[in-house]
């Protein structure tokens, strides 16, 4: 028996710790290309202002990367401490991806960045630079394998289900890695690191500025990162589209959330831009809208239909009754393997086994077999996840894509005319923007993450049958474990971090060729 | 289905080599964050040690990375009931091991003794309590774990947290943190000087010495000890279920396989002959040869247990036949196969730059050096 | 002689990555989409400082 407040804690404790990881990572993603790009200007040019700036972001870099090192590691023991049955049900799937992560990214970035901070004296510059790139695009190649490992979670593909070994098996390999979820995900999250460390570099050399410290290099590394911003963040704004129409017709029950769309309508239909979801009424308290929008976002047509809360709750309620008929013959086989009857009514419901688990929370003994009307219903409400979380992080994020790249579009404008030094109204505003694509990375992991409920794979796991079978009290000592050690480690990195962008750039180097003469 | 049997014992022997590499090379690192505070006295001889591991620890770390992921993609369910029937004990595993990458990028950031201080204790601890669990473990593996599954394979775990630390556990954990001081020391006197160099020589032989009576009265414990035999179950290259083998414990049936194939014996004698041969390449002063010599002491000790567990995994000591073996834990073929494919062709290349790594960045580390240098640790 | 040598490897170079190109253009479209946007990212960032450098070179002539 699983206690359902285990499944509640554990819940809590990965999305805690995974929204923490995910505080450093898009930095890392992203700077670690704006330190390539700049120290690609030192070593075509020979200016040796770009060294000192790819030294002084470099340090920034490391001392963020170091606790996303750290963080990270909790992520691989945690499936397997809090998520066990998760584990060795889809394993053979998902392992792979992380394995493979270690095996041809992890690795290398790891190896090249001991060499990228203590080799500037003992490699040559074209050497160098080679190990930059290769941290680069090591630590991109890691989000391409955790994303395929995800894209896998989102919406399960190359993937059967063997009766004769009671879990899921990898049957494509090709699929798993080129899902069209786990390729668009991949390319959204990385650019959206991409425009993290963008906003990042522009409000540090915005302080500068502003300060009228270090102007030569601040100059520099706000022209560089104001031009990897904007089309950055142009890309990850049309890259989240198409994320939004893959994942629309991937995974429905997502969508209905992120657009609050409770009942059916005819299509076309249209954009709630604000709404109050109520879960209890199943319906939005207020909305306004924009006639037509969702309707084109999603089918790009104004006659397809558009999923709706109700129907997908309609749908699921028949898949839990055939789920319950896959359940109890899968048990049947697993007590007399050669039972030919149990194994035609495994096959004729196999499709929808994650179903039959899913009701299993609710049933008594947690046995699906023993579903009563009334649970299954309970069951079939559940498959949509809790739309007021989805709606909102879907909007804060899209709000502040849009923010970012108008905070962009001007930042290049004034960095073209080089009079970005003398607008310090607009140096402030960059001051205020550091926060914001962060907060629109964690807002899109809600997004990613909650609106996969009640699932962790997509209509093949629920999450409540993923958990350890641990009691509250283990759950108690890790999250207490974790919120003291985890708040230490914030106010150590926020310390060193400002300090050091206090400190400043040291500069051995001069701006120009000219200046040097 | 012939190919499947050879899959799973070729997993299980890189599983195998990932064990040692970590141990290895992880081991290295810990163990001079072990010794830290005795082999370096002065702030600036804590620096220089530190730097000696400076530009490798992280890439060293990832052997654990690897290894978790290597045990999670290949023997999944292994991954599944280890961590998760471990799991306070897995917790103080991650816990320590997370201060360490803060340790070393944080810890020469301010100048404060105080400051330094606490990072200093905080390495103490991220060396020895994952050395000391990760020997425990193994130490746990031979006796059995309780656990059991139920009919859909979810893993029960009725033993508590302490039980862990029963007393062969520990010799073994304590073995793995000689081992570890060891391959630390070794380090430290390939690129390190004067009296560094020297408290390291003297660490290492005593190290030396304790692993050689630990591992021998380990060995001895052994013999007394309950093993599992395999009964009897399904064909080992058929898909399979831990629930359809039969299992008993018997005492002294780790010995099974040494005396059914007496050739083993010569694992152990790698572990004899790498510390003995090591701590007398260390005490002439040729750091190198006990380097790698102590690298095949640790392949001789978990080559040892390796070769007496074959093919248990991990014992079930609740319910014996519910023991996860290298037949019936192992992923599919399938992925075993493309997994296969993946290290055949990264593994070179990994061992290719990590050397390469290494010698980028070979010669002695001074006092000097460290203070000069803008990016040291 | 060794311009030729240089000519060659390169070519062999390049012949191997539009055969990769190719292959991942088939499969894995954003995935290649992916490695295109991020180079010309990197390039046109870097191509921006250098055009800093050059505007500030003129402002110092144009102010001696």
């Amino acid at each position: 028996m699983i206690d359902p407040m285990v499944v509640e804690l554990s819940r809590w404790q990965f999305a805690a710790t995974a929204l923490y990881h995910f505080l450093f990572v898009p930095l890392t993603l992203g700077l670690s290309f704006l330190l390539a790009a700049m120290e690609t200007v030192y070593v075509t040019t020979g200016r040796t202002i770009y060294r000192d700036m790819a030294q002084f972001w470099g340090k920034l870099f490391l001392i963020n990367f170091a606790l996303g090192v750290a963080t990270g590691l909790t992520m691989e023991f945690q499936f397997g401490t809090n998520w066990s049955f998760y584990s060795s049900f889809v394993g053979d799937i998902f392992g792979a991806p992380l394995a493979i992560e270690g095996l041809m990214a992890f690795f290398m970035e790891s190896t090249f960045v001991g060499l990228m901070v203590f080799g500037w004296a003992r490699l040559s510059k074209a050497q160098h630079l080679a190990v930059t790139y290769l941290v680069a695009l090591a630590s991109n190649l890691s989000a391409v394998w955790i994303l395929v490992a995800n894209g896998f979670m989102q919406d399960p593909q190359g993937a059967l289900f063997n009766p004769d070994t009671m879990r899921m098996e990898l049957a494509s390999f090709g699929e798993l890695i080129f899902s069209h979820d786990a390729q668009s995900k991949f390319v959204h999250t990385s650019i959206a690191g991409f425009v993290t460390a963008a906003v990042f570099v522009c409000g540090v050399s915005a302080y500068y500025m502003l300060r009228g410290r270090h102007l030569a290099i601040a100059k520099r590394s706000f022209r560089m990162a104001a031009l990897f911003g904007v089309l950055s963040s142009a890309g990850v704004i049309t890259l989240g589209d198409a994320l939004g129409f893959v994942g629309a017709h991937a995974h429905p029950s997502k969508l209905v959330a992120m657009e609050g769309l409770w009942e059916y309508e005819e299509p076309p239909v249209g954009f709630n831009v604000i709404a109050i979801p109520n879960e209890e009424e199943m319906q939005n308290d207020y909305a306004l809208r924009i006639p037509y929008l969702t309707s084109l976002l999603v089918t790009r047509s104004l006659h397809d239909p558009v999923p709706s809360a109700d129907t997908l709750i309609e749908r699921a309620d028949e898949r839990i009754r055939s789920g319950i008929e896959a359940v109890t013959a899968l048990k049947a086989l697993q007590d007399d393997p050669d039972d030919t009857e149990a194994r035609a009514r495994f096959e004729a419901h196999q499709d929808d086994l994650g179903y039959g688990f899913l009701v299993g929370f609710y049933a008594q003994d947690q046995d699906p077999a023993l579903a009563t009307e009334a649970d299954i219903q309970r069951a079939a409400r559940d498959a949509i996840p809790n739309m007021a979380i989805v709606f909102w992080s879907f909007r804060v994020m899209v709000v502040s894509g849009l923010l970012m790249l108008a905070f962009f579009t001007l930042a290049v404008i004034f960095t073209l005319r080089n009079d970005v030094h003398r607008q310090r109204a607009f140096l402030r505003f960059s001051l205020l923007m550091i926060p914001v694509p962060f907060i629109a990375c964690e807002a899109g992991w809600l997004v990613a993450e909650v609106g996969r409920q009640p699932w962790t794979v997509y209509e093949v796991l629920p999450t409540w049958m993923s958990v350890s079978t641990h009691s509250v009290n283990h759950l108690i000592f890790s999250l207490a474990g974790f919120v003291l050690l985890y708040s230490i480690f914030i106010a150590i990195e926020m310390y060193l971090m400002v300090k050091f962008i206090r400190q400043g750039p040291t500069e051995h180097g001069h701006a120009t060729a000219v200046a040097a003469k | 289905m012939e190919i499947y049997l050879l899959l799973k014992v070729t997993w299980w022997i890189l599983l195998g080599v990932l064990l040692m590499g970590l141990a290895i090379m992880v081991g290295m690192d810990m163990g001079v964050g072990t010794v830290l505070r005795w082999v370096g006295r002065t702030d600036s001889e804590r620096r220089v040690a530190l730097n000696i591991i400076g530009p490798h620890w992280d890439g060293n770390q990832v052997w654990f990375i690897l290894g978790g992921g290597a045990i999670f993609a290949a023997w999944p369910i292994v991954y599944a009931t280890a961590f998760s029937g471990l799991y306070v004990v897995m917790l103080l595993l991650l816990w320590s091991m997370i201060v360490r990458p803060l340790g070393f990028e944080y810890r020469s950031k301010l100048k404060g003794p105080r400051w330094r201080n606490a990072w200093d204790w905080s390495l103490f601890v991220s060396g020895f309590v994952p050395m000391l669990v990760f020997g425990a473990a193994i130490g746990n593996a031979l006796q059995g774990f309780p656990f059991h599954f139920e009919w859909h394979l979810a893993s029960f775990y009725t033993g508590s947290f302490l039980a862990l630390f029963n007393p062969f556990a520990i010799l073994c954990g304590l073995l793995s943190v000689a081992l570890s001081v060891y391959m630390g020391c070794a380090m430290l006197m390939i690129r390190g000087e004067g009296e560094l160099y020297a408290r390291a020589r003297g660490f290492l032989d005593r190290s030396a010495l304790a692993a050689l009576a630990l591992f021998t009265l380990g060995g001895i414990w052994v013999v007394f000890l309950d093993g599992y035999q395999l009964v009897q179950g399904p064909a080992p290259g058929v898909a399979q279920t831990p629930l359809q083998q039969e299992v008993v414990r018997a005492s002294g049936a780790w010995l099974d396989n040494f005396l059914a194939m007496p050739l083993l014996w010569l694992v152990p004698g790698l572990a004899y002959l790498g510390l003995a041969a090591g701590r007398w390449g260390a005490l002439n002063d040729r750091p190198q040869l006990a380097w790698w010599l102590g690298a095949l002491a640790w392949i001789g000790v978990i080559g040892t247990v390796g070769a007496a567990m074959f093919p248990f995994m991990m014992p079930s000591s609740a319910e014996p036949s519910h023991s996860l073996t290298v037949w019936n834990a192992s992923s599919s073929e399938y992925t075993l196969m493309w997994m296969l494919g993946f290290t055949v062709v990264f593994m070179p290349l990994i061992l290719w730059y990590t050397s390469w790594a290494f010698w980028v960045m070979r010669g002695k580390v001074s006092a000097k050096h460290v203070e000069a240098d803008d990016h040291a640790y | 002689m060794k311009t030729l040598m240089h000519f060659l490897i390169y070519l062999t170079i390049a012949g191997l990555v539009i055969l990769l190109a190719i292959i991942l253009g088939d499969y894995g479209t954003w995935y290649f989409a992916w490695l295109l946007g991020t180079v010309m990212l990197v390039l046109i960032s870097a191509a921006g400082a250098a055009l800093l450098d050059a505007q500030e070179e003129d402002e110092g002539r144009r102010r001696d």
